[in-house]
């Protein structure tokens, strides 16, 4: 009898449905625009550190936004910027201005594997995907975490990815990312803050498996739901300078 | 073996100075073709191994000719779902000081994907991937290069670019291996759009780098892409950029192959000739042997087998040589084509190819083999009776010689028929090959007369000696005709390499008065060949602004595959240039064909393309260009020296619209009359100079250029000449070394009677003059018809271009005092030998 009624009382988790789950995570986290300005630490292998600032404002939501990402230090990188462009229905556009050649250059699809600038993010890293482009598996459920299996179903360099998710507020925790040949890198989420509503992370920590690196990006005055103009989102607001 | 042994052993020891004098020709002939060959091979390897290296994982390359394409092509590209990755490169080479940089414009976002910078595959070797890509003055180069040049991360560089002189910074350095030994380690990686802007290329690429996605096969990929893009794109492995080089360093094969044959001929006269006075030297012997039971086989053999020794000793000398030139060879050919090319590179290590050390191994033994097989044959026909009396030497029956005379008639004649027949190609080499046998069939009666002819000269000058000297030579023909023959070829060879370089110079500076008459060439490099760089087109506007500039004819020219060989298409305002240059037609009217031209309804063509690739008047050629296949047909075709492969020449207004490329490689400045040159050179230099890599080559300077790649091309043939005169003396000192000592007994009779010293050694110098002399003789006169073949086959084989007749007489001036001072300098040593030797034993002689 007890053990019935364990398995009973077990059914709604062990059913959770796995995209539930995430459109809840992207319901939560939900704003129509959003602003920070991040901080970056790159330690490579040989624990050199080289730190880089951004602004990074982004206007729409998941799968349906738009973002621009623009270095502010060091001087040497100040106004590099990339413009991402999220489609629901397949991979986001991306565009690079530098400035010092006065030029823009479309991301390929192809190249969207490749670190991101020297960090140990990739181009596809930055993308915000719309929920219906990945299969989701539950995997498990302990200790107060989902783990998540997540399969794209568009070309990616990823094979599939575990995401770890905080129940209690629905807050990713971890996510490990793997290709063909196993785990390429794993994404930490630290220092939850709620702000204007939303769990917000200040800290995501990037460790890069293959090179043995490690990026810390720190969020610092992050903003949510800020008026913004779709103009401010173009190729041609790209290569406006700072 | 035994025979070998006890026979040619001692004798062999006994004239040590002639066996090694006799495999001389062997020795340089196999050198010759294994050095010449083996530089070819050496710098054409380094060249696919920089390609092989360069390409990383590239499985395809997209190109149209070396002109360059649109971005957007690569747009299209990275659409099939068959390309992995698709990565734009740009490559261009630059002046350092010391040797060419090649400078490789990459995306450095994706460009991984095709090629690793380094050999652990870690992102080390850049300091900072983000300043390196928002910096345009980074460069990443290779350790080699950074250690031979002091710089290391963030060091300087300055480099002259398309904006200016402008100082790069390295900011990551490639360990060595893999990519960075590519071009021998003198590379340097940066961004392509950077890359752009510093060679001025605006948004052009030169080439795609392809990798496929797995399990798709290379040629329905090439099929895909090739229809995507149309026929006026390359879509071929990276191998095949080989195809250029090969066809450029054939030339080189062809001509030392050439020169390697004529050096083995001459080795097997000189070889032909010591077998001969061998055998009757060793008549004697040979009669014992066969009194003995020895049969005509075994003396053949005997021969034949010391032949094949000699033969083999020469190859393995040879070989050894021909490495040891390759090594100085691969430098200069690759510095050479460096020069013309810009591209190539000179290789770190040999390619040896055991196939082509085995084929050398094989001629020189052929080659000696059959140089014996008449010495053999009329040493097995001794008659041991007559051998083994005390006598006069064989000589040269009347039979004999007029068995010979009618064969050299008829070769002659047959070679003449040939010559009417010259329009199929392979006329011409049997005509030259009949026309050399002639000679050397003639030459012993042609020595004999010869000789006759100088008695009473000789005579005149020493009575006694010159008599002697004279005698000698007309009573033992066979002991001198060889040598004769030998030195026949060795100079006749001179000559012809002379007359070439003679005939092609005159026929140059003909066309470089009429094709390069402007005042001023306003370039992107010091050299014309150079076509990294390139001129936005609005700098003729600002040219033709210029106070005392008269006219500006911007020039455009890239190389494009037409009929499967790399052509240089020449583009300019054909009605501009044409009021000013009239290259003589060789088929067309002049005035038709520039205007057709310059009405885009024909291209004309220069004489090299149409007759190394057959084209006529009339036929219409498929030009591939980015907009597609340019079809134009030949309404002209003129002596163009531009190019080696061949040039044509196009309207500009055509190649812009094809190629969507209005960039300058040269502009053809002229001063307007009365105007001072230099000042409108320092004008020009003033305005522009400061803002963009730019020379203004006067029209000295540029002829001078063209005199100098040329000199360099035939700098080559100096070898072969050196090689020639070298196998001419040794073929003297051969035949004077064999003289004496076959005369010994001669001498030392002569000095018994009360021959003074003096006259035994004015004898022996006068005989070597006369045989200089007649050799010399002989060698001018064949050499005159030796360079009407030469000539020929250039033209219809190796260049391609009309090069009039003109014999070197100052070449020919200056060999008749170094072959007679290197024959009197020859017969110092065996005039020596002659006179101090024991009179006693040289009247024991035999």
């Amino acid at each position: 009898m007890n053990r019935f009624l364990l398995l009973l009382l077990a059914v709604p988790l062990v059913a959770q449905d796995p995209r539930q789950i995430i459109i809840e995570v992207q319901k939560r986290q939900h704003s129509d625009s959003q602003r920070y300005e991040g901080t970056l630490e790159v330690t490579s292998q040989g624990n050199q550190v080289a730190t880089k600032r951004w602004v990074y404002q982004r206007i729409g939501s998941f799968g349906n936004s738009k973002a621009i990402l623009r270095f502010t230090a060091p001087a040497e990188v100040k106004g590099v910027g990339l413009l991402i462009v999220n489609h629901p229905d397949r991979a986001s556009d991306q565009w690079m201005w530098r400035p010092a050649i006065g030029r823009d250059q479309r991301i390929a699809l192809q190249d969207r594997s490749t670190r991101f600038f020297g960090t140990d993010f990739s181009f596809e890293d930055l993308e915000e995907r719309d929920v219906d482009q990945y299969d989701y598996k539950l995997l498990a459920d302990e200790d107060g975490m989902w783990k998540l299996e997540s399969r794209p179903r568009k070309s990616s360099q990823y094979e599939y990815s575990y995401f770890w998710i905080k129940k209690d507020n629905y807050t990713f925790v971890k996510i490990e990312a793997y290709n063909k040949k196993g785990l390429v890198r794993t994404i930490d989420y630290k220092n939850y803050e709620q702000i204007k509503g939303i769990w917000t992370a200040r800290l995501t920590e990037v460790y890069d498996v293959t090179r043995k690196s490690r990026t810390i990006l720190k969020y610092e005055k992050l903003e949510y739901n800020l008026p913004m103009k779709d103009d401010d989102f173009t190729l041609q607001a790209l290569r406006r300078d700072l | 073996m035994i025979l070998l042994r006890l026979i040619s052993w001692p004798y062999a020891r006994k004239h040590l100075l002639r066996c090694l004098l006799t495999t001389a020709g062997i020795v340089l002939g196999v050198g010759v073709f294994v050095g010449m060959r083996t530089a070819n091979k050496s710098v054409l390897a380094a060249f696919n191994q920089t390609i092989d290296r360069i390409a990383g994982a590239a499985q395809l390359q997209i190109t149209a000719g070396d002109a360059g394409f649109d971005e957007d092509v690569l747009d299209k590209v990275r659409e099939l779902p068959e390309v992995r990755a698709a990565a734009p490169v740009i490559e261009a080479t630059v002046g350092t000081g010391q040797n060419n940089l090649l400078i490789l414009g990459v995306d450095m976002l994706g460009d991984r994907s095709i090629r690793s910078y380094d050999l652990e595959g870690n992102d080390d070797a850049i300091d900072d991937p983000l300043i390196f890509l928002a910096q345009p003055d980074s460069l990443m180069v290779t350790k080699k290069f950074a250690d031979e040049h002091g710089l290391a991360v963030n060091s300087k560089l300055p480099m002259r670019t398309m904006q200016g002189d402008q100082v790069f910074t390295v900011r990551g350095i490639m360990k060595p291996g893999g990519l960075a030994s590519a071009f021998g380690g003198d590379l340097a990686i940066m961004d392509i759009y950077a890359a752009q802007k510093m060679f001025g290329r605006g948004r052009k690429f030169d080439r795609i780098d392809i990798a496929l996605e797995e399990g798709t096969r290379l040629e329905d990929a090439t099929a895909k892409l090739q229809a995507l893009l149309g026929s006026g794109f390359q879509v071929e492995p990276p191998s095949s950029r080989g195809q250029q080089f090969e066809s450029t360093s054939r030339m080189y094969a062809l001509a030392s192959n050439i020169t390697s044959v004529f050096a083995l001929f001459i080795g097997m006269f000189i070889i032909y000739n010591t077998f001969a006075i061998a055998v009757t030297e060793r008549r004697t012997e040979i009669g014992i042997l066969r009194a003995l039971g020895a049969t005509r086989g075994q003396i053949r053999t005997l021969f034949l087998t010391e032949s094949a020794i000699a033969g083999l000793a020469g190859t393995c000398v040879g070989v050894l040589f021909g490495i040891v030139m390759a090594r100085a060879m691969s430098g200069y050919i690759g510095g050479m084509l460096t020069e013309i090319y810009g591209v190539a590179q000179s290789p770190g290590d040999l390619t040896l190819d055991p196939w082509l050390i085995g084929t050398a191994m094989a001629m020189g033994l052929v080659t000696s083999l059959v140089a014996a097989v008449l010495p053999a044959r009329g040493a097995a026909r001794v008659d041991p009776v007559k051998a083994l009396q005390k006598g006069g030497f064989q000589s040269l029956g009347e039979g004999e010689n007029r068995t010979r005379r009618r064969w050299a008639m008829a070769f002659g004649v047959a070679s003449v028929a040939a010559f009417a027949f010259n329009r199929f190609g392979i006329m011409t080499y049997i005509g030259y090959v009949l026309a050399i046998l002639a000679a050397v069939l003639l030459s012993p009666a042609l020595s004999f007369w010869l000789s006759r002819a100088l008695r009473p000269l000789l005579a005149g000058l020493r009575p006694v000696e010159g008599a002697l000297a004279a005698d000698s030579l007309i009573q033992a023909p066979r002991r001198t005709s060889g040598t004769i023959a030998a030195l026949m070829l060795s100079l006749a060879l001179v000559i012809s390499l002379g007359g070439l370089a003679r005939s092609s110079y005159d026929s140059l500076a003909e066309w470089m008065r009429i094709a390069l008459n402007p005042d001023f060439f306003v370039t992107t490099a010091e050299t014309l060949s150079s076509r990294s760089f390139v001129f936005p087109a609005s700098l003729a506007d600002g040219l033709r602004a210029i106070e005392g500039v008269a006219e500006v004819q911007p020039v455009r020219s890239v190389r494009v595959m037409v009929k499967n060989a790399p052509i240089m298409v020449i583009a300019i305002d054909v009605g501009l240039v044409a009021k000013r240059v009239h290259l003589p037609p060789v088929e067309g009217n002049s005035d038709e064909m520039y205007r057709l031209t310059a009405e885009e309804k024909g291209v004309v063509v220069s004489a090299n393309f149409a007759r190394l690739h057959d084209a006529h008047m009339g036929e219409v050629l498929e030009i591939p260009a980015p907009a597609g296949i340019l079809r134009l047909p030949i309404v002209g075709v003129v002596d163009d020296f531009s190019d080696q492969q061949g040039t044509l020449l196009l309207n500009r207004d055509l190649f812009i619209r094809y190629w969507h490329d209005d960039s300058v490689n040269v502009f053809r400045v002229y001063v307007t009359p009365g105007a001072d040159a230099g000042q409108v050179r320092q004008r020009i230099l003033q305005a522009f100079g400061g803002q963009q890599r730019l020379f203004v080559l006067t029209n000295r300077e540029v002829r001078d250029f063209i005199t100098k790649l040329t000199d360099q091309w035939f700098g080559l043939t100096n070898v072969q000449t050196a090689v020639a005169v070298l196998v001419a003396i040794l073929g003297i000192v051969n035949a004077l070394t064999v003289s004496i000592t076959d005369r010994r007994r001669e001498l030392g009779v002569l000095q018994a009677v009360g021959g003074l010293r003096n006259q035994i050694r004015h004898t022996i110098w006068m005989e070597a003059i006369a045989i200089g002399a007649i050799g010399v003789l002989l060698g001018l006169a064949l050499g005159a018809v030796q360079l009407f073949y030469s000539i020929e086959i250039a033209r219809r084989d190796l260049v391609g271009i009309s090069i009039s007749y003109a014999y070197p007489f100052q070449t020919a001036l200056i060999l008749i005092p170094v072959i007679l001072g290197s024959a009197l300098l020859a017969a110092l040593g065996p005039a020596e030998s002659a006179v101090r030797g024991s009179l006693i034993e040289a009247l024991e002689y035999e």
